[in-house]
C-alpha cells in the first residue's frame, strides 16, 4: 500500500514538470505580449525604445529557454515572481482567491455527494426522476471563513449549491449507471442467497463497487470547480481563480497566467492522487498489486 | 402402482437403509401410508407421482418440487427455461440434475432460492415444499430467512461470486450475524471453524484476506463454507466445479461429500458432467430442453439408461476404465429453441430412436422399471435392449 501510493506521488513530479513547459510554450504562442497591451492605449505614442526597455525589464527579452529555466526555477523554490500587469507578488494575489474558490469547490462537491449519492442509488432501484428548484439570495462581499463562518457560509452556499447542483446531475447519472452494473454482479446473487437484508446488500456489497466510478467523476469535477468557476463567480460576484484567469488572459500576463495554470494543473494531479489513494482503500485488489 | 412393485421396492430400501428395517408395525404403518397417498398426482402435471411423494413421512423428503415452471419474457419470445418439472430431495441425499447448457437446470436452482433474474425471469406456476411449505407463497421478508439460513448455496465462479472488496471474515460472518445472531467476536470463532472444516490452513490469517488472494480451489472452498455457516438442511451447488480445473474438481467433489454426509446436508449437485454424478449423486434426474426426460438411481442412470438423451449423454462421455476408442460420439445437432418447442418430444431431431410418433405426441415421464426409474420416452422399451454395459 505505501510502496503503491509512493509510486504514485513519484509520478505526479514528471507530470507537473510537462504541466509547466506546454503551459509556457503554448502562452507565448498567443499573438501580443504584456506590454504591447498596456501601451496599445497609446497606439503609436509610445516609442519602440520605450517598449524595449519594458520588456527588458520583465525579463521578456531573453531567450525564450532561459526564461523558462528562470521560471521553473523559482517554482522549486515556490517563488511564482510577480505579475506582469500589476507588479504585485503572484502568491499574493492567488491566495484570497484561491481560498474562496477552493471552498466553493469544497462546498459544491458536498452538496453533490450528499444529493448524488442516495439519489443515484434510489434512481438505480426505482426509475426515478428529479426535480428540485433553488432560490437563491442576491450575494455579498466574501468573509474569510475564519472571520466570520456564519456570514462567510450564508454568501456561499448559494453558488455551492448552484454549482453543486449541476455537479450532483453527473454524479448522480453516474451512481445510477455503476449501481444498476453493480446489481447483476455474481456476488450481489450471492448476497442475496445469503439471506442478507436489502440495505445491507446495498450498504455493503454493492455500493463500495459502485463508488469507484463516481469517485473518479467527482474528483475530476473537483478539480475542475477550482479554476473552472467563471461564469459562477461572475454571477455570484466573487472574486475567485476564474475571474483571474480571465483577467490574466485579457492582460497577456505570462507569470500570473502561468503560475494559475500550474496551480490548476498541480490541483488536477493532487486530485488524481488522491483518487489512487481512496481507490486502493475501496479496492483490495489495487491495494494488493 | 401395483402393490407388488412397492413391496418390492421397500424390501431394497430396507435393504439398503437399517434405519428403515425397523419393526413389523412400523412397516404395516408404512405400507398404510403409501397405499393411502395413493397415485394421485396433481391435475396439471404430466408427470407420474414421485417415488419420495409416495413415501414420504417415512424416508423424509426435505424438497418437492412439482411441476415448477419459469419463464423468461425476451425480444425472441417466451422462454420456458423450466417447463414443468417436478423432482424431490430426501434428508440428506444428494441428488443431481444433469443436462447441456440452457436445459434449465441452473434456473431450476434459482427458483428454489426465488434468485430468477425479475423481471424478465418469472416463475409462473408450480410448488417449491421445502419441510412443507410452499416457498413460491412465502413472503419476500420469510423468503430471506430461508435463504442462507435453510438452504445454502455454492455458485459456479468462485471468482465473480465473491464480492471482490469485503475481506472473507466479512462476507462468511454476515450471514451467521444476521440468521444466528451471532455477536461479531463469536461469528469470527465460528467463521474460522468454517475455513478450517473445508480445508483451509491458517483460517485466522485467511479470513483477514480478499478473494484475489486465494486461488480458485480456496474460493470454491470458501463458497461451501459460506453455504454451510448457519447449518442449512440443503445445500443447493450450481456447476460447483465447472469453474475449476480437473484435479482441483475432485478434492471440492469429495470435500462436499464428505460434508454432506458427516453433516446430514442433503445436497443437490447441478452439472453437465456425468462422471461427477457417477460418483457422487445418489440419484440423477436428467433434464433436457426446461423438462426432465429420466430419473433414477446413479447406478441405474448408468448401467441402464433408458432414455436416448441419456444414452448419448453417456457415450460423449471419455471414460478411463475402458479401452481408449478412437473417438466419443457426440450428439448431433443443437439444443432446440426454447421459445420454440416442437410439437413432440423436444429431442426428436436429434434422436437416433426417433418414430413417427415421438414428432407427433410428447411423451409423458412413466415408470420404466421398479424403484423410481422413469423415463420420458415412447421408445424405452427399445432402449433397454441396448443392455448394459452402455459400450
Amino acid at each position: 500500500m505505501a510502496k503503491y501510493l509512493l509510486k504514485r506521488f513519484f509520478l505526479m513530479l514528471p507530470t507537473l514538470f510537462g504541466v509547466a513547459l506546454v503551459t509556457f510554450v503554448l502562452i507565448r504562442v498567443i499573438p501580443g505580449d504584456v506590454v504591447e497591451l498596456r501601451y496599445s492605449g497609446d497606439r503609436g505614442a509610445v516609442s519602440q525604445e520605450v517598449i524595449d526597455q519594458e520588456r527588458h525589464r520583465i525579463g521578456l527579452d531573453q531567450p525564450v529557454w532561459r526564461q523558462f529555466f528562470t521560471w521553473l526555477a523559482g517554482i522549486v523554490r515556490l517563488d511564482f515572481g510577480t505579475s506582469m500587469w500589476t507588479g504585485a507578488p503572484i502568491l499574493q494575489e492567488i491566495k484570497l482567491r484561491f481560498a474562496l474558490s477552493l471552498q466553493v469547490a469544497i462546498m459544491a462537491t458536498i452538496v453533490a455527494v450528499v444529493l448524488a449519492i442516495p439519489l443515484g442509488v434510489l434512481a438505480a432501484l426505482k426509475h426515478l426522476f428529479l426535480l428540485i428548484v433553488f432560490k437563491w439570495l442576491p450575494p455579498m462581499v466574501y468573509t474569510p471563513f475564519w472571520v466570520s463562518p456564519r456570514q462567510n457560509l450564508a454568501q456561499l452556499i448559494w453558488p455551492a449549491l448552484a454549482v453543486g447542483y449541476r455537479y450532483s446531475a453527473v454524479a448522480t447519472r453516474m451512481t445510477r449507471s455503476a449501481m444498476l452494473e453493480v446489481l447483476r454482479e455474481d456476488y450481489i446473487r450471492t448476497a442475496r442467497a445469503k439471506g442478507l437484508v436489502q440495505n445491507l446488500i446495498l450498504s455493503r456489497h454493492a455500493l463500495k463497487n459502485a463508488m469507484l466510478p463516481v469517485l473518479t467523476v467527482v474528483a475530476i469535477e473537483f478539480a475542475f470547480l477550482i479554476g473552472g468557476l467563471v461564469v459562477t463567480e461572475q454571477v455570484f460576484n466573487l472574486n475567485g481563480i476564474g475571474l483571474l484567469f480571465v483577467q490574466a488572459v485579457a492582460h497577456r500576463d505570462y507569470t500570473l497566467l502561468q503560475a494559475l495554470v500550474m496551480l490548476v494543473a498541480g490541483m488536477f494531479i493532487l486530485v488524481n492522487f488522491l483518487m489512487d489513494a481512496a481507490y486502493a482503500w475501496l479496492d483490495p485488489r489495487i491495494r494488493y498489486r | 402402482m401395483p402393490a407388488l412393485a412397492v413391496a418390492r421396492f421397500e424390501r431394497r430400501l430396507c435393504r439398503r437403509n437399517p434405519v428403515l428395517g425397523g419393526g413389523r408395525k412400523e412397516r404395516a404403518v408404512r405400507r398404510a401410508t403409501t397405499v393411502g397417498r395413493g397415485a394421485k398426482p396433481p391435475a396439471e402435471c404430466d408427470e407420474v407421482p414421485l417415488r419420495g411423494a409416495t413415501l414420504r413421512g417415512v424416508v423424509g423428503t426435505l424438497l418437492e418440487v412439482r411441476n415448477l415452471q419459469t419463464h423468461f419474457a425476451t425480444r425472441g419470445g417466451v422462454v420456458r427455461a423450466v417447463d414443468g418439472v417436478s423432482w424431490d430431495v430426501r434428508e440428506g441425499e444428494t441428488v443431481a440434475l444433469v443436462g447441456e447448457s440452457g436445459c434449465g437446470k441452473s434456473v431450476s436452482a434459482l427458483s428454489i432460492m426465488r434468485l430468477v433474474a425479475a423481471p424478465a425471469g418469472r416463475i409462473v406456476g408450480g410448488q417449491i415444499l421445502f419441510k412443507g411449505r410452499d416457498l413460491l407463497r412465502l413472503g419476500e421478508e420469510e423468503m430471506r430467512r430461508v435463504r442462507g439460513r435453510e438452504i445454502g448455496m455454492v455458485f459456479q465462479e468462485p471468482m465473480t461470486s465473491l464480492n471482490p472488496v469485503l475481506n472473507i471474515g466479512r462476507q462468511l460472518t454476515e450471514g451467521l450475524e444476521i440468521h444466528l445472531k451471532l455477536s461479531p467476536a463469536d461469528a469470527r470463532r465460528r467463521a474460522e471453524e468454517l475455513l478450517a472444516m473445508v480445508g483451509i490452513s491458517d483460517p485466522g490469517r485467511r479470513l483477514r484476506q480478499y478473494p484475489h488472494q486465494f486461488s480458485g480451489g480456496m474460493r470454491q472452498r470458501m463458497m461451501i463454507a459460506m453455504a454451510l455457516a448457519c447449518n442449512p438442511s440443503l445445500v443447493l451447488a450450481d456447476e460447483p466445479t465447472t469453474a475449476l480445473d480437473v484435479t482441483i474438481q475432485a478434492q471440492i467433489l469429495e470435500l462436499m461429500k464428505d460434508l454432506s454426509r458427516r453433516l446430514g446436508v442433503a445436497m443437490l449437485i447441478i452439472t453437465h458432467n456425468l462422471g461427477v454424478v457417477a460418483r457422487y449423486a445418489d440419484r440423477v434426474n436428467v433434464m433436457y430442453a426446461g423438462r426432465i426426460v429420466e430419473r433414477a438411481t446413479a447406478r441405474e442412470v448408468y448401467g441402464r439408461p433408458r432414455h436416448p438423451y441419456t444414452l448419448g449423454l453417456l457415450r460423449s462421455v471419455p471414460r478411463l476404465d475402458e479401452p481408449r476408442r478412437a473417438r466419443l460420439t457426440p450428439i448431433e445437432g443443437q439444443p432446440p429453441d426454447l421459445t420454440r418447442l416442437p410439437p413432440g418430444c423436444a429431442f426428436a431431431p436429434r434422436c437416433a430412436f426417433c418414430v413417427e410418433r415421438c414428432t407427433r405426441e410428447a411423451p409423458p415421464l412413466a415408470e420404466v422399471d421398479a424403484g423410481g426409474h422413469v423415463s420420458a420416452c415412447w421408445e424405452a422399451a427399445r432402449l433397454e435392449r441396448v443392455g448394459e454395459p452402455v459400450r
